[in-house]
């Protein structure tokens, strides 16, 4: 019996022991970061910014009243030599303890990835066990990442989701951008045969408005969030800027499209019908010629007609043939103004260093000593597309094609 | 010996749990990059034919412990002394093991909590199933088992419903060619996880259909050695080969990138309950051996009395074996399968099954 009292004794006080109160973080002294932006000062330390969630104001906000009094987030700055100092050194400013488990996007300066270039800044990011590498990986485009962290948006309170819900939906929807993770940024640094490419944010308007409450008290905010362009490195460094069309072709290449709205002219109309891709499909495949690599790139896109500017009879498979037709040409110019570009800056980031190494690992081992210089500017692609119109919506015609036979 | 029986399939169960103790944990024969799948299938056959070995020695002796009966194949002196040897090395790899689960909850999950104390709650469980004996230890391994294959199915769901699985990363197979296979197959994967069925060599006695055991043996090291292979294609489908040689835990790596639907994320508690299972049973089952092993060499009548003795050497030969986890993990890639794995593993059963062959032909 004594035994049996003795055996409950000790559950017990192992129960007490073993419950986490040796390492243990009080909600109220934990400060959510919800992102992190990386800068450069003058004497060429790191400027990291941090984005601390104030829970209260959320909360409030959404409930419709009381989330006037403060903005949602507050943003601290600090320096240090490397990411642990300048988190570490953070803490001389912040009542309670960084936990970075939340952290879904980190920024990056410009100026930053151009002249010293992201390769180094991710180790602490990829080693830490609180923070997670799914995280977002973006570049402040003309600003600096600080000014990301600190403009203050509406609809999403918390400008760290604001900017991934952006991402998001622009890739489903428009597919110039894409979301890029860390672990997935660091996967492209290491590879021999693929360059990273990451998306670009500005803040579009005045940044120093951005900051104040005002800013999303407003219809029209002073500053806004905008996603722009794709940042292309090079040996981890900022090389150049991908823009609209050619943004869409890089997009098209690493199959990230989800949807996305093409224009064609159409009898001598400029842009005059819309094409809304549904689904789409992109293989890219690599073999040897004469010891010279060859890339086939096979684009398949399924989508409907969204918008017409001119009368055309939707209802003649033979009109849909041609338009697709057309579409198909578009798609080819995209795709290729991308490898040009690409080719003229060097670096392989459509990872067909890749597909070589996939399908002839002997040939690779020759070619990835100097892939990005010499083989790959002179890369032949052969790109074929086809593009499919299923459906035209719910109507055939344009109400404006039986006027104008009225006439 | 123990007055206890087991079933096939309680062995089976057992040996798969096993199998997957630190298997899970830790990257496998990341050296032969995207093909360690293959390596780890090749391990595989090999652990079949160790299993055989091990079933081959049992069938001579189908009433003795491997201490008693190395005592009767190469005499009583020389006996005593392997069996002694063998059950070091059980205390060893058991420390091992506990030092590794220790080091990955202290990496991941408790930061500030010493070694010491995580690995001493560890200890404290397996001792108290220990004590209970091997048919406690089987039944729990039953209702594990169920749990283990439950979180197994819903991961490998998740991870493919979150789009995670990129198998071109597996392409070029065979890129260094089939022969570095081979040979990274017999410098690690064939002693890591599969030699080390060895320690079941103690545990066949205790089964009650001694005809079923072989079979049971077979299909849980088969079983187990797909399971792996699967496991290790699809850490490095997702990873990639660079992160998955660059990650202590690659598993881990693995399930942390699992997002499906916005909400099932960071489901890190998935890979560490699965493997804190996997790897209790594996250290319970050496603790087991080696005190059933120390029970019999040293004439101890009641075996259960020397559980907590030696559960507190395994923990604190876990703490004393490496000063860091760079350490722990070299001692255990590069000196312990040459100099420990092969000759206990591979070349003393073999040598000992064609001496007890010779014997027992002798004596017909």
């Amino acid at each position: 019996m004594n035994r049996k009292w003795m055996f409950l004794f000790l559950m017990l006080t192992g129960l007490a022991l073993t419950s986490g109160c040796w390492g243990k973080k009080e909600l109220t002294d934990i400060a959510l970061v919800s992102a992190l932006g990386i800068d450069k000062n003058e004497e060429g330390r790191y400027v990291g910014t941090i984005q601390i969630i104030n829970p209260g104001n959320v909360a409030g906000g959404l409930q419709g009243g009381g989330g006037g009094q403060a903005p949602s987030i507050t943003t601290y700055s600090a320096t240090g030599d490397n990411m642990v100092e300048m988190s570490r050194r953070a803490s001389t400013k912040i009542s309670r303890r960084l936990y970075y488990a939340h952290t879904n996007l980190v920024v990056i300066n410009e100026e930053l990835a151009k002249e010293e270039g992201i390769t180094k800044i991710f180790d602490a990011f990829d080693r830490d066990p609180e923070f997670r590498t799914t995280a977002t990986i973006i570049i402040a485009h003309d600003t600096k990442a600080a000014d990301i962290l600190k403009t203050l948006t509406g609809v999403d309170k918390i400008p760290a989701n604001k900017v991934i819900k952006t991402l998001k939906f622009t890739e489903q929807r428009w597919g110039e951008h894409m979301e890029v993770s860390i672990q997935e940024g660091i996967k492209d640094l290491v590879s021999p045969g693929k360059e990273p490419v990451i998306t670009g944010f500005r803040v579009n308007g005045n940044a120093e408005q951005g900051k104040k409450l005002e800013n999303v008290q407003q219809s029209a905010l002073e500053a806004i969030l905008q996603a722009d362009g794709l940042a292309v490195f090079k040996d981890g460094k900022l090389v150049d800027w991908f823009q609209g069309e050619t943004a869409r072709g890089v997009t098209w290449i690493l199959d990230k499209i989800q949807g996305t709205d093409i224009n064609i002219n159409w009898e001598g109309e400029q842009e005059a019908i819309a094409y809304q891709v549904i689904r789409q499909k992109t293989k890219v495949s690599a073999n040897m010629k004469n010891g010279q690599p060859k890339i086939s790139i096979h684009v398949r896109a399924e989508g409907d007609i969204g918008e017409v500017m001119v009368p055309v009879d939707l209802t003649v498979p033979s009109v849909l043939f041609n338009i697709e037709k057309t579409l198909e040409k578009e798609i080819q110019k995209e795709i290729n103004h991308a490898i040009q570009r690409a080719q003229k800056n060097q670096s392989d980031i459509f990872g067909f260093g890749e597909a070589v190494h996939r399908s002839n690992p002997k040939a690779w081992k020759k070619l990835k000593q100097d892939w990005n210089n010499v083989h790959f500017p002179q890369l032949k692609a052969d790109v074929t597309v086809e593009a499919f119109v299923r459906r035209t919506g719910l109507r055939n015609k344009p109400y404006f094609s039986n006027m104008e036979s009225n006439q | 010996m123990e007055k206890a029986k087991i079933s096939a399939y309680q062995l089976f169960v057992l040996i798969l749990l096993f199998e997957h103790g630190t298997t899970l944990l830790i990257p496998l024969a990341v050296e032969a990059k995207q093909d360690a799948w293959l390596a780890v299938l090749l391990g595989t056959v090999g652990g079949f034919i160790l299993f055989w070995i091990y079933y081959g020695l049992y069938q001579y002796y189908p009433d003795n412990l491997p201490t008693q009966y190395v005592q009767k194949i190469i005499g009583k002196v020389l006996g005593r002394l392997l069996g002694f040897f063998f059950l070091l090395y059980f205390m060893y790899i058991a420390a091992r093991d506990l030092r590794d689960f220790g080091e990955m909850l202290v990496t991941v999950a408790y930061p500030d909590t010493p070694l010491f104390i995580v690995n001493a709650l560890l200890m404290l469980v397996m001792v108290y199933t220990v004590r209970k004996g091997i048919e406690v230890l089987a039944r729990t391994g039953e209702l594990f088992f169920i749990i283990v294959y439950l979180f197994a199915i819903t991961g490998f769901i998740l991870v493919i419903a979150s789009g995670l699985l990129n198998l071109t990363n597996l392409k070029p197979v065979l890129e260094e060619g089939i022969l570095s296979i081979i040979k990274i197959t017999f410098t690690q994967t064939l002693y890591f996880p599969f030699g080390e069925v060895v320690a079941f060599a103690m545990i066949l006695p205790y089964v009650n259909q001694s005809k079923k055991a072989k079979v049971a043996g077979l299909f849980a090291i088969g079983l187990s050695g797909i399971n792996i292979a699967i496991i290790t294609a699809l850490n490095i489908s997702v990873l990639g080969v660079d992160l998955v040689s660059r990650s202590p835990f690659p598993l881990l790596s693995t399930i942390q990138t699992i997002r499906v639907a916005e909400f099932l994320e960071r489901l890190d508690v998935y890979f560490m309950l699965t493997s804190i299972i996997c790897g209790f049973f594996k250290i319970s089952v050496y603790c087991y051996v080696a005190v059933i092993g120390i029970a019999d060499l040293f004439n101890i009548k009641e075996s259960s009395r020397l559980v907590y003795p030696i559960g507190i050497v395994i923990l604190f030969l876990s703490i004393t074996i490496a000063s860091n986890t760079s350490e722990h993990i070299k001692e255990g890639l590069q000196i312990i399968p040459f100099f420990v794995h092969m000759p206990l593993q591979v070349a003393v059963p073999l040598l000992l099954l064609v001496i007890a062959f010779f014997k027992n032909r002798k004596s017909r």
